[in-house]
């Protein structure tokens, strides 16, 4: 069993706390990503795991072991830097070595695991190398393989991609994801990529400002953002928001600039008990259709200000009322811009969002 | 395989290139004046019997270098004290440099006064340092013997005695030169990344494992280069033994450049003097060339 269990973790440096007392419970064997924007907190949170940081209050625990108090090397944990932080004096061999040659394991021993893990990793062909010698890559594998030796109770990694150029990431990417189903250890991930986030995790921990936000599998949180912070952080662009309110029996949403959304059957009973509130209205790009056809699909003329198209779907920039939201849409889809196209807003997908808390209002049927 | 075709400059690329040379003439033209003739006009000394106590001027081959290497034994005993203190106040110097250094670089709140510390007695004029050791060693009001005598034992003769002079001239050397090695350690360990630290204590190192097998590895460049910087500079030593014994008692603490600078100076030897400068000078540049094959191989690696 190596789940990792936090309790109202808290971090202060002096009297400024920076992590506010956080909960959370990562399973064993569980592909866990911890994902916001820069200063959020993760990496600190993560850092308090692997023990390189103080925990101000709380508990963690680690396979069952509080491990407040324990130094990173007694905590049986495997880290991945962002800078990789090879040891540059020695060998590939050597750096995935260390750590078992510090654990006094017998020579033999360190001898096959390190040739398995190097084969794992593709590295075999690497081992007399130093790191300069390597591609940014090769070295990142490296790093892995430093990690997956030790067979420990959980990967850390702190935002291990984010020194690769982009094609070189989604290859690494998958590498990350295949490793992981085939050693299946807990990891703990760190990113600020959402598409990262996604790809990879089974649990996500999406972090503001040193608090939780939400945690849910990729799906709940692309599909049901608990808060306005997690719909607009995800998604690649990221949701549309307008500011609306609701008339008074729940049937329509009303967008500023006069326009009005019929809202399905299913989720009027929902509306009409915020008849009347000012709230933010959240639409996906991709629930925005070039075309209105179907059911529960409302039509509204926009004005197409911008069209980017990106090949597989083309972007549009769209003039509703007085907003503007980006669409997604199909390459062929008659699109140019100056034109005023009846865009359709796929209704059973919308979200809502109280303005002032920026949280969503859900309903266990949306 | 083919002849490359060999491109000519174009006007523009001569035009630079004039104006290169141009504008290197002056830096040329100074150096030739300050560095390349004052050697030339030693070389050409040590080959004359030159004498400002005697009248003339005359050409006696290699003679003045024979006479050192194979007669003159207070030369040799010069180069001999001169071994003695590299050997000692060198490696001396390294491991205190090494442990103020690994000292300077602690996350302390306020960082100025040790950085200031370290300072301090690198900033010191050398003849300054030579008289507060030779004050501090002196035999009636030194701080040394006082604390002798108020533990109780019999004060000794330090500068006096050839044997406790060299002792006391090796630690003023490397209270005086520790803090040039501590500055280009610090250097060096400011190079070398947070996270290499934080990845072995992840891997399972201690502290004492961390210097080994991290630290000591990653300043061994800024550790040779210390090593070789330092000999080159102590194949020199004047100053302190100079303030300190002046070379006494009799001719027992006396380096190569006092000894150098008292033929020339003292005895007004020219042609000698130069003779034994140029011995110190090959000395040095055999030294020296040490140090650049080691930048040269380094240079190559990466």
């Amino acid at each position: 069993m190596s789940e990792i269990v936090l309790k109202n973790v808290v971090k202060a440096y002096g009297t400024t706390p920076v992590i506010h007392g956080v909960d959370l419970h990562i399973a064993s064997g569980e592909f866990c990503v911890f994902v916001g924007p820069s200063g959020c907190g993760k990496s600190t949170l993560l850092r308090m795991i692997a023990g390189l940081e103080g925990i101000s209050d709380g508990e963690i625990s680690i396979g069952g072991t509080l491990v407040n108090d324990l130094p990173p090397r007694e905590r049986d944990i495997a880290m991945v830097f962002q800078d990789y932080a090879l040891y540059p004096h020695k060998t590939v061999f050597e750096n995935m070595a260390f750590g078992l040659r510090l654990r006094k394991r017998p020579s033999a021993e360190i001898e096959s695991r390190v040739r398995e893990a190097a084969q794992i990793l593709q590295i075999d062909h690497l081992l007399e190398r130093r790191p300069g010698q390597l591609s940014g890559g090769q070295r990142q594998r490296v790093a892995m393989g430093r990690a997956i030796v030790r067979n420990p109770k959980a990967f850390l990694f702190d935002e291990p991609l984010s020194n690769l150029d982009a094609q070189l990431r989604s290859e690494m990417r998958v590498e990350i994801n295949k490793l992981h189903k085939r050693l299946r250890n807990t990891v703990v991930y760190v990113t600020h990529d959402q598409v990262e986030a996604m790809t990879l995790a089974d649990k996500i921990v999406v972090l503001s400002a040193g608090r939780i936000v939400q945690v849910g599998t990729p799906d709940e949180i692309y599909n049901r953002p608990a808060a306005k912070f997690v719909a607009g952080f995800t998604g690649s662009p990221p949701m549309n928001f307008l500011p609306c309110s609701i008339d008074a029996d729940g049937a329509a949403i009303l967008l500023d600039g006069g326009i009005r959304l019929p809202v399905p059957q299913a989720r009027r009973a929902v509306c009409s008990k915020l008849a009347g509130r000012r709230l933010d209205f959240g639409i996906r790009p991709e629930h925005i259709l070039a075309e209105a056809v179907g059911s529960d699909v409302a039509t509204v003329p926009a004005h197409v200000q911008l069209v980017e198209p990106l090949g597989s779907d083309t972007l549009g920039l769209l003039r509703i009322g007085t907003g503007e939201i980006t669409g997604r849409f199909a390459p062929e889809a008659p699109l140019s811009a100056g034109a005023t196209i009846q865009a359709g807003f796929a209704m059973n997908k919308f979200h809502l969002f109280a303005p002032d808390t920026g949280d969503a209002i859900r309903d266990p049927g949306w | 395989m083919a002849a490359a075709k060999k491109y000519k400059l174009s006007k523009l690329e001569r035009d630079e290139r004039r104006l290169g040379f141009v504008l290197l003439a002056p830096a040329a033209a100074l150096l030739t004046a300050v560095v390349v003739y004052p050697i030339a006009e030693l070389l050409a000394n040590s080959l004359y019997s030159f004498r400002l106590t005697r009248p003339g001027y005359r050409f006696i081959g290699l003679e003045n270098f024979t006479f050192a290497l194979f007669e003159d034994d207070r030369f040799l005993q010069s180069v001999l004290n001169t071994a003695i203190l590299i050997g000692v106040t060198v490696p001396g110097a390294l491991v205190i440099g090494l442990g103020l250094a690994l000292l300077a670089n602690q996350p302390f709140k306020v960082k100025w006064p040790v950085r200031l510390g370290l300072l301090l007695p690198w900033a010191l004029p050398l003849v300054f340092a030579g008289l507060i050791f030779r004050w501090f060693f002196d035999y009636r009001q030194g701080f040394v013997n006082w604390l002798i005598e108020l533990a109780g034992f019999a004060p000794p003769q330090w500068l006096s005695d050839p044997h406790l002079a060299f002792v006391a001239l090796c630690i003023a050397i490397v209270w005086k030169s520790s803090s040039f090695m501590a500055l280009i350690l610090l250097a060096g360990l400011q190079t070398i990344p947070k996270s290499l630290y934080e990845a072995a204590e992840v891997d399972g190192a201690s502290r004492f494992q961390q210097f080994v097998e991290i630290t000591l590895p990653m300043l061994k460049p800024a550790i040779v280069v210390a090593l070789i910087f330092r000999t080159i500079t102590a194949i020199q030593t004047f100053d302190i033994p100079y303030a300190m014994t002046n070379g006494g008692p009799g001719s027992a603490t006396e380096t190569m450049a006092m000894y150098i600078h008292k033929t020339t100076i003292d005895f007004l030897d020219i042609g000698y003097g130069s003779a034994l400068a140029t011995l110190m000078f090959l000395i040095s540049i055999a030294a020296t060339s040490v140090y650049l094959r080691h930048t040269k191989r380094d240079g190559g690696r990466n």
